[in-house]
């Protein structure tokens, strides 16, 4: 299969190789934005990558006062690990640490109460109330609040956990880090647009893309010097060709299998929109060849129609 | 089948009318609705001296009831599913130990309406007599689920002993209301009696209407509870006024009954 040309810059006949997650989303609300995005930047910390974090999470959206259960302004973050065991053990250290002990900050259950199997969110935290706390049930929904020295921490029981889809990505090959970090930034700033994905890297970019195993036993992962352009002339399996003189990938984890592909198209129209001018001349994408994630984003499929392109 | 019962004439004696459900009498032919045998006093009377049985309309899970039957108890006990519209008054302990359903009454319920429910939606267009939403005596829990809706004044001892479920009162409530509840909520949107939530040891009372004499085992909490007043205040919406502006206004906090567990909360609004 042949390249695509759009704009200028060349789309790879290749896919992003995807893997089935457990994932959940959380709703953090607060007295103002500000606190709500404290504790949503704390609670999604450190959580870039499985491979040593436990769990891949970022903020999803912020969401205005009409749009969560107590009428304060919000944020949807979402959770993705492996394992549902793993999930639950992040969920309950995270809200544990970094929301119930950020001020005014309260938690709830971010998909419907029979979206997926109900794992603890606020039914453990309540033993930080020593007795003092006190549940209530509304309408089959129950909630704790714990005595804390702003006033109470309500947190809801539980949170469903559902399906998801982690690993969709997409590799930037520009001519050098300006160009390459400016497209990356344009094409997160679409992504974010999207509802039900997240890009969990710094920034949502990541430098460091790994391939699967190492030439030292015991690491599960190593730089992908297939796509280093450091590299290129040294490596036998580099992807790389002349003027490529920086990658970056932007990885992106969904509710679905539907949000992550929404996410890499928005990424691919944004960097087309910008055309080959602007420096990232190539987008290509992380695969196993096929054989590891049931789920592959080709990106050629994915990308705007020809005739759209300006 | 559904059908739609009209009373001819009440009944000498008191007569148990937890038969009277739609679930059971759907499956019937109308001459075997006449034939059900309601207990009345020592007898079991057939329901067919009482009623004129007449096909009823619309959905199938709906069983009509016309008449003044403030002599039948027990009307809607154990309903389970289905929607059982009285329009008239009912007798004692309406929707006793109802687990389901709808039980719409258009009239007044006398005393004991709600009483060990566990769930399913009892609606009382009147007024209802004490000790609503409460227990059987000799049990511990009162009401352990469900939605009681009041729309008139109801008695003394509302919800007394009541564990899960919510009760809204429309109009004034008696003494002692939500006593030594354990827990769930109460919401009242006219005046109350002397004593409200004597020995409750968690649970809600929400006060829509005129401010409680609250008793001194009861104290003021002053701190931020905003976001737990805003999804309650939520939730009672739904009920219309004078619970539809509840999120918008300022709530105090009584903790009590500290003569006991003291979990239990006052929620005054102004």
């Amino acid at each position: 299969m042949a390249a695509l040309l759009l704009n200028g810059v060349t789309i790879d006949p290749t896919f992003a190789e995807a893997f089935p997650m457990k994932a959940t989303r959380l709703v953090i609300t607060a007295h103002d934005i500000a606190w709500a995005r404290h504790a949503a930047v704390s609670a999604t910390g450190l959580a870039t990558s499985v491979i040593a974090c436990g769990c891949e999470a970022g903020i999803e959206c912020e969401l205005g006062a009409e749009d969560t259960p107590d009428g304060r302004p919000g944020i949807a973050i979402l959770l993705f690990a492996m394992a549902g065991k793993e999930l639950v053990k992040q969920i309950e250290r995270r809200v544990g640490q970094c929301v119930m002990t950020c001020p005014t900050t309260a938690v709830f259950a971010g998909l419907p109460p029979d979206a997926g199997e109900p794992v603890a969110l606020g039914r453990n935290l309540r033993f930080f109330g020593d007795g003092w706390q006190i549940s209530k049930v509304f309408q089959g929904v129950r909630y704790w609040r714990v005595p804390v020295m702003d006033g109470e921490f309500v947190a809801q029981e539980s949170a469903p956990v559902v399906k998801g889809v982690g690993g969709g990505n997409l590799l930037l090959l520009a001519d050098d880090t300006d160009a390459a970090l400016a497209g990356a930034a344009a094409a997160v700033a679409a992504m974010r647009q999207v509802r039900g994905a997240i890009m969990p890297f710094p920034g949502g970019v990541v430098r460091s893309g790994s391939k699967v195993g190492s030439k030292y036993a015991g690491l599960i992962a190593s730089t992908n010097d297939a796509f280093c352009p450091s590299l290129a002339a040294l490596a036998p399996r580099s992807e790389l060709g002349e003027g490529v003189r920086c990658v970056l990938e932007i990885v992106i984890d969904g509710l679905g299998e539907a949000a992550v592909a929404d996410a890499m198209r928005a990424g691919i129209a944004a960097i087309v929109e910008r055309g080959a001018h602007a420096g990232v001349r190539r987008i290509s994408a992380g695969n196993y060849g096929g054989k590891l994630g049931p789920f592959h984003f080709h990106l050629q499929a994915l990308a705007p129609a020809a005739d759209g392109v300006p | 089948m559904n059908w739609r019962l009209v009373l001819r004439q009440a009944p000498a004696l008191r007569v148990d009318g937890r038969l009277l459900s739609p679930a059971h009498l759907r499956a019937l032919a109308v001459d075997d609705v006449r034939r059900v045998a309601l207990p009345s006093g020592r007898d079991r009377i057939e329901l067919g001296e009482w009623f004129d049985v007449l096909p009823g309309e619309g959905d199938d899970d709906v069983l009509r009831i016309d008449g003044d039957l403030s002599r039948f108890d027990a009307i809607g006990g154990g309903l389970h599913q289905g929607t059982l519209h009285v329009r008239g008054d009912v007798g004692d302990a309406a929707g006793l130990g109802m687990t389901g359903g709808r039980l719409l009454i258009a009239g007044d319920a006398r005393d004991l309406a709600g009483c060990a429910m566990r769930g399913g939606w009892l609606e009382i267009a009147g007024a209802t007599g004490d000790l609503a939403a409460s227990a059987l005596p000799g049990d511990i829990d009162g009401m352990v689920g469900g939605t009681l809706v009041v729309r008139g004044r109801a008695g003394a001892r509302l919800a007394d002993r009541m564990r899960r479920g919510t009760v809204v009162v429309h109009g004034d409530v008696g003494d002692f209301a939500a006593s030594r509840m354990v827990a769930g909520t109460l919401a009242i949107g006219g005046g109350c009696g002397a004593m409200p939530g004597w020995g409750m040891r968690r649970g809600s009372i929400v006060f829509a209407g005129a401010a409680p004499q609250a008793t001194s085992t009861f104290v003021d909490v002053q701190s931020d509870a905003g976001v737990f007043w805003q999804l309650l205040a939520r939730d009672l919406v739904r009920f219309g006024p004078p619970f539809d502006d509840l999120p918008r206004r300022r709530m105090t906090r009584l903790a009590g009954d500290l003569a006991v567990q003291g979990k239990g909360e006052l929620l005054v609004t102004r």
